[in-house]
């Protein structure tokens, strides 16, 4: 699910974050889903079992609040519209819920598939 | 292997930094004084070891948190079920697979009184196992998803099989018929009553802060070397928590009403006779050997393979073939149970019933001989002086007898107390237990099971 990236790489090294922030904030402005309210980690794709079990871990209000942001970014794109600039969602809004629950979910998966191929050595 | 009891080993614990007090062996102890535990405490946290001859080491922490002192309904059930997930440290599988490897078993259960988490493993693994331990006790992680996931799905299958057993059923029934709330608690709630809306993993951490804090749990084990295993409790115990504000234990002295409880069921019957009974030895007061006594006197069951038996209950029973009685005293720490169990045909057990009430009525009235209270004492002695020999009670007991700060398992005084029980103290406590409210439960056919009125016991 979360494929190779190169933003860890960059977030570790300040000088180069320094350059490419600016450009970051631009270009997630630029996308145009904050104006139909809608928050990054709504857009990732569902279809697939790691996702689907990171949403039914999302405590209960992530979960209404989700289904709220979709249904309402659903109604926009129907009739044609962007929201009010005072309902669309704000930088500092836009944090990731669902990211670290998909994470920690490859982590598990990861650690089951190295536990089921480790070669064992008998103790001296 | 010969325990250290010379004066060199006690001089080198004595310049330890741990606070510690060794128990005398009692005289009677056998040649490797095996059955006696020597106790310690390393900043608030009891613990308590014996060593054995063997290649196996039994380590438990054993808590006061059994279903007697839950805040809410099922938190017991819920703390046990969540043993060995995941950690701060390590997830639930790291600590599965790691201990599969070294050979070892880890288990859970809970009593109405106590939590205990069991490992059994190889004696070299224990700074592990006890790291482990100590890291279950003071990090687990109790995550939402782990409770609707796991616990909750565990838990439900759990209760659906206690639901269809009707000895379950009655046990559970009859101890809140007797002590209504604290050990009137039942141990699992059915499958039929509300404890889902109870269960959130916050309030599950919340009540395991309490549960798991320093005063409220006891280590020990069996089989394992005791400095050694001072050295290790002393090291990983550390981060145990030292209570909450948010819980406080429910620590009520039990009391006993009395009164009875009919449950309709479709597979099965099983009657309980209950009267206020004993309470466990390492608790101190309210402890009357003379019940234990009066439990084997009435017996039921004997240990012999194919025989009914030739105590009281037996010899009353013998001609009522489906219907199946036994005895038995529970002992908690302050208070007891005395029951006798019986289950069969419904039709049977009326008529047992019956026969065991008028057995009761005739040893209260004096109708026994001395040669019979004698078997009965050499019996009760027997069954728990060969109790305190397997690792379970010992384990147990010792546990909570250190976490009320009295004395670990001290199986020889327990065998001459009930060795000290006089023919009048037996027939005294049966009158005592006819003057007070019986607790009868009744579970199976209905329409055939009697009322505790009707076999002429006062409800």
């Amino acid at each position: 699910m979360s494929g190779p990236s190169l933003a860890p790489y960059i977030m570790r090294r300040p000088w180069l974050r320094s350059w490419m922030m600016p450009f970051a904030k631009w270009y997630a402005n630029a996308s145009g889903y904050r104006r139909l309210g809608l928050r990054a980690d709504d857009l990732i794709p569902e279809e697939n079992d790691t996702v689907q079990l990171a949403l039914k871990r999302l405590p209960p209000k992530e979960a209404y609040d989700r289904v709220f942001r979709l249904r309402r970014a659903f109604q926009c794109s129907l009739a044609h519209q962007l929201l009010p600039p005072e309902e669309q969602t704000k930088p500092e809004e836009d944090t990731s819920y669902l990211k670290p629950i998909i994470e920690e979910i490859e982590r598990e998966y990861k650690e089951m598939a190295d536990l089921e191929s480790m070669t064992i050595q008998k103790r001296k | 292997m010969v325990s250290p009891s010379a004066v060199a080993p006690r001089a080198f614990r004595a310049a330890q930094p741990v606070k510690q007090l060794v128990q005398k062996r009692g005289f009677a102890a056998p040649a490797s004084g095996s059955f006696t535990y020597e106790t310690g405490d390393a900043a608030g946290v009891k613990y308590a070891s014996r060593d054995l001859p063997a290649a196996t080491t039994t380590l438990a922490v054993v808590a006061k948190a059994g279903s007697r002192y839950q805040p809410s309904p099922a938190f017991s059930d819920a703390l046990e079920k969540f043993a060995f997930k995941s950690t701060y440290k390590r997830s639930a599988l790291r600590i599965t697979r790691e201990s599969e490897l070294l050979g070892g078993e880890l288990s859970a259960n809970h009593t109405r009184e106590l939590l205990v988490l069991r490992a059994r493993f190889m004696k070299e693994d224990l700074p592990y196992f006890t790291e482990l331990m100590g890291e279950v006790i003071s990090k687990t992680r109790f995550t939402a998803h782990e409770l609707s996931e796991e616990v909750e799905h565990v838990m439900k299958l759990d209760q659906k099989g206690l639901l269809g057993s009707p000895a379950n059923l009655a046990i559970n029934s009859v101890h809140g018929v007797a002590f209504h709330h604290g050990l009137g608690t039942p141990t699992n709630a059915t499958s039929s009553s509300p404890f889902k809306k109870y269960l959130d993993a916050q309030a599950i951490a919340d009540f395991a802060d309490v549960a798991y804090s320093r005063k409220n749990i006891a280590v020990v084990a069996n089989g394992a070397d005791h400095q050694e295993f001072a050295k290790w409790v002393k090291e990983f115990f550390q981060d145990t928590k030292s209570g909450s504000d948010v819980y406080k234990l429910n620590e009520e002295p039990t009391k006993y009403y009395g009164g009875e409880e009919r449950i309709a069921h479709a597979s099965g019957n099983v009657m309980i006779l209950a009267f206020p009974g004993s309470s466990s030895f390492t608790s101190g007061q309210s402890f009357k050997p003379e019940i234990q006594v009066l439990a084997t006197l009435l017996g039921g069951q004997s240990s012999i393979k194919w025989s009914s038996g030739f105590s009281m209950l037996s010899k009353a029973t013998a001609d009522i073939p489906f219907a199946h009685v036994t005895t038995r005293n529970h002992a908690y720490s302050d208070a007891g149970l005395l029951t006798v169990t019986i289950t069969g045909t419904s039709s049977h057990i009326a008529k047992a019933s019956k026969a065991v009430v008028d057995t009761l009525k005739s040893v209260a009235s004096g109708n026994v001989t001395d040669e019979d209270i004698a078997k009965a004492t050499a019996l009760a002695r027997f069954r728990a002086l060969s109790e305190g020999q397997q690792t379970e009670a010992g384990i147990e007991a010792t546990g909570m007898g250190l976490i009320l700060n009295s004395q670990p398992y001290q199986i020889d005084e327990l065998g001459q107390k009930i060795a000290k029980v006089t023919p009048d103290q037996v027939k005294s406590a049966a009158k005592s237990l006819l003057d007070q409210r019986a607790s009868v439960s009744s579970v199976g056919d209905l329409f055939v099971l009697p009322w505790a009125a009707d076999i002429g016991l006062k409800v």
